[in-house]
């Protein structure tokens, strides 16, 4: 059995009559091959409608489904990611003669639109939701958010358009600084937890007694010492917190919040890794469970503390301890006895477990344990072939994803009852050609789909690749 | 011994559809079939019995519709029920689920069962009332909502759990054979292997006509029901508001509203 070169894999896909093969080979296709693949697509309005919606349609099918000129097809194409540019144009274009605003308002909102296509609605649009929409666009370069903000300035929306742009990644330092002054205290601390804020801003800012502004520039690692001092003495505990999250905050401020009374401080500090040892045994009592959960979780948390911490009377605790990168053998095979099994099932987890840990965790019968087991790259093939038979779906997709599984130890999973086993499958590095090829005649149009993408992928990326499986 | 499972072919919506231009129903191209997701329940109910007997069990599913429906049945067989009737004429098209009940039952009566499942309700329609209508016209037992089954092949009784309001069980001992519609959440369904899949394209599904079943046009359809849709509309949106304004504005508003409701 093969499928040979591109021309071959096209012929093979008209061949089947189906829909959703004719859409995975599309973009290699040409002339009439190409026509005849698009007769299958647009062969019934309800596939046609259903591959529009489907968000792993191939570009080039929405290209071909925008042919189309059928008002729910075109709602459908606004709505996909996948969608090109162009389409995306030509769409506006049709949509603003039509004076559909809806249909804007999806292109303006829309990852793949066009800054020319943006950069009219922003100039030309008179509906609100779709300047609102324009305004969230991340696609949309400053340029086109500063030509929007200087349109709106002083009118009803602008308030509204402005705290959009305050949150939107493209807007420029020089644009959050116009808009800075002019904005209420919620835009201005967006503005400030902004990643191009003006360093000037978080200056001028930095002795506002606003408790969101501080909040913001507690976190925020371009404010000065004297302020991060000044926020750990704060009344409120989220600016504390912010200070106590900061990875610039030195050892000398932070070492007050070890004690501090809001648990969603000392939380934060249980988090930093540059903890000393008296630190993190002090943390490692604390009354709050999440504390010593984070504590246990920390990568610089001593031996000694993670076994103190490995008979908490918390499970989350001991998972975190069973979680931790540093946690040694002995550890994990004492955890590996935990009477909870969400406790086991963070050491069936743990990159560290020894194949003799896993090997006894296999023998567990509970479903977390076991779908850890069969992740777990040191999982011994013998214990995998075995939970590749598991009436438990979440065991069997572990074996998939599991990146130590074998051609040998995954063909049986070719034959899965669910579907999306068999699409894993297809991505599968470890299989080979024939066994992916395997799957082309898969009752699930999905998985079939999956099976000539592939293939088609193949072709794309190496043309003169004449692929023969047998 | 036999099951009878009578399973309904329903249909899901897209996000954005359109109702047909007669106004009664949306338009077919919007709508994607699947199996009632009630009846997946209630077939994966009969196979544990049939896998758990000690004798020879019978799983039969019987559905009321046109050829589309034949997907849903294939599933079915691929699941592992043994045999698949459909009940089809163009005269049946409107029917209500008291005649389509009418039509299940002429079924069961030709192939005697000893139970009879159906779902609680269909995810479409949500009438809740094909099963119930089966046994009123059988004159059979039957429970509805059944949330848990006790039942071996042979028995003269079986108990059940019905789910009631406010989480509270009621175990019902019941004479069989009885009809039960069954509740989500009772098992979990199987996935149909792909070996069953191949072998259920295969296996033949049993097309019945009205005459076979002693029935004509004149019983089923719009005619017959005893009721009919007027019209089917999207009702005008409610008063939700969206929250809108920075994530700690956002945050703010949220607080404030909570702090409204509690009376702060």
């Amino acid at each position: 059995m093969m499928f040979g070169s591109a021309d071959t894999l096209v012929q093979l896909a008209i061949k089947t009559r189906d829909p959703y093969i004719a859409a995975a080979v599309h973009e290699l296709a040409t002339g009439i091959a190409k026509l005849e693949l698009e007769a299958l697509i647009c062969g019934t309005r309800r596939t046609a409608l259903a591959i529009a919606r489907w968000e792993h349609t191939p570009a080039s099918v929405l290209t071909a489904l925008a042919g189309i000129h059928d008002d729910a097809i075109e709602l459908r194409l606004d709505k996909n990611p996948g969608t090109s540019s162009g389409v995306l144009s030509n769409l506006y274009e049709d949509a603003s003669k039509k004076g559909k605003s809806g249909l804007t308002k999806l292109i303006a909102q829309h990852l793949n639109s066009g800054t020319e296509v943006l950069k009219r609605i922003a100039l030309h649009s008179n509906d609100v939701e779709c300047l609102l929409a324009l305004s969230k666009n991340t696609s949309a370069n400053s340029k086109v958010l500063a030509a929007l903000s200087e349109r709106v300035s002083g009118s009803d929306i602008a308030v509204a358009i402005h705290k959009n742009i305050a949150q939107n990644i493209s807007a420029s330092a020089e644009l959050l600084a116009r808009i800075f002054d002019k904005s209420d205290v919620y835009t201005q601390t967006a503005i400030l937890g902004h990643e191009h804020c003006p360093a000037s801003l978080i200056a001028k800012s930095a002795a506002s007694e606003e408790v969101l502004m501080m909040r913001v520039l507690a976190r925020n690692r371009r404010v000065s010492k004297e302020s991060l001092q000044r926020y750990a003495d704060c009344d409120d505990a989220g600016v504390r917190a912010g200070v106590a999250s900061n990875a610039l905050t030195p050892v000398a401020i932070f070492r007050h919040l070890l004690r501090d009374k809001s648990e969603l401080v000392r939380r934060e500090v249980a988090s930093r890794i540059d903890l000393s040892e008296e630190h993190i045994e002090a943390l490692s009592s604390d009354a709050d469970p999440w504390v010593r959960q984070r504590i246990a979780r920390n990568p610089t948390t001593s031996l000694d503390v993670l076994y103190k911490l490995a008979v908490d009377e918390v499970a989350d605790v001991r998972r975190a301890v069973a979680r931790n990168t540093m946690s040694a053998v002995h550890l994990l095979n004492m955890l590996a006895e935990d009477k909870h099994a969400w406790v086991r099932s963070g050491v069936a987890y743990q990159a560290n477990a020894s194949q003799r840990i896993l090997i006894k965790l296999a023998d567990d019968k509970d479903v977390d344990v076991l779908s850890g087991v069969a992740n777990n790259p040191n999982t011994p093939q013998t214990i995998l072939k075995g939970l590749v038979r598991s009436t438990e779906a979440d065991v069997r997709r572990g074996v998939i994803l599991n990146k130590s599984a074998t051609r040998n130890t995954l063909l049986p999973l070719l034959e899965d009852p669910y579907y999306l086993h068999r699409m894993l499958l297809v991505q599968n590095p470890h299989l080979q050609a024939q066994d992916k090829w395997s799957l082309r005649d898969d009752p699930d149009s999905q998985v079939r789909f999956s099976v000539y993408r592939w293939a088609a992928n193949i072709c794309l990326k190496m043309p003169d690749t004449f692929l023969v499986t047998k | 011994m036999k099951i009878l499972v009578a399973v309904k072919q329903t249909a899901a919506l897209e996000e954005d559809f359109e109702i047909r231009d007669d106004g009664l129903d949306v338009d077919e191209d919007f709508m994607m079939y699947d199996l009632n997701e009630w009846d997946d329940f209630s077939l994966e109910e009969a196979m544990k019995i049939k896998e758990s007997s000690d004798t020879d069990v019978e799983v039969v599913v019987v559905s009321v519709g046109p050829d589309r429906v034949d997907e849903s049945l294939r599933k079915c067989l691929a699941k592992g029920a043994d045999r698949a009737i459909r009940v089809w004429d163009d005269a049946a098209e409107g029917s209500d689920a008291i005649v389509i009940g009418r039509i299940l039952t002429e079924v069961i009566k030709k192939e005697a069962p000893d139970m009879v499942f159906a779902g609680v309700q269909s995810s479409d329609q949500a009438y809740a009332s094909t099963g119930i209508s089966v046994a009123s016209y059988l004159n059979w037992p039957h429970a509805a909502v059944v949330a848990d089954l006790q039942y071996k092949p042979g028995d003269n009784k079986a108990v059940i759990r019905r789910e009631l309001e406010g989480g509270m069980l009621q175990e019902v001992e019941i004479n069989c054979p009885a009809v039960l519609t069954i509740q989500l959440g009772i098992n979990k369904p199987r996935y149909a292997s792909l070996r069953g899949i191949k072998q259920a394209a295969t296996k033949p599904i049993e097309e019945v006509s009205l005459a076979e079943i002693g029935l004509s046009a004149n019983d089923v359809g719009v005619g017959k029901s005893m009721s009919r849709v007027r019209r089917m509309y999207i009702p005008e949106k409610g008063r939700a508001t969206m929250i809108e304004g920075t994530i700690s504005e956002q945050a703010a508003k949220i607080i404030q509203i909570i702090n409204e409701f509690k009376g702060a």
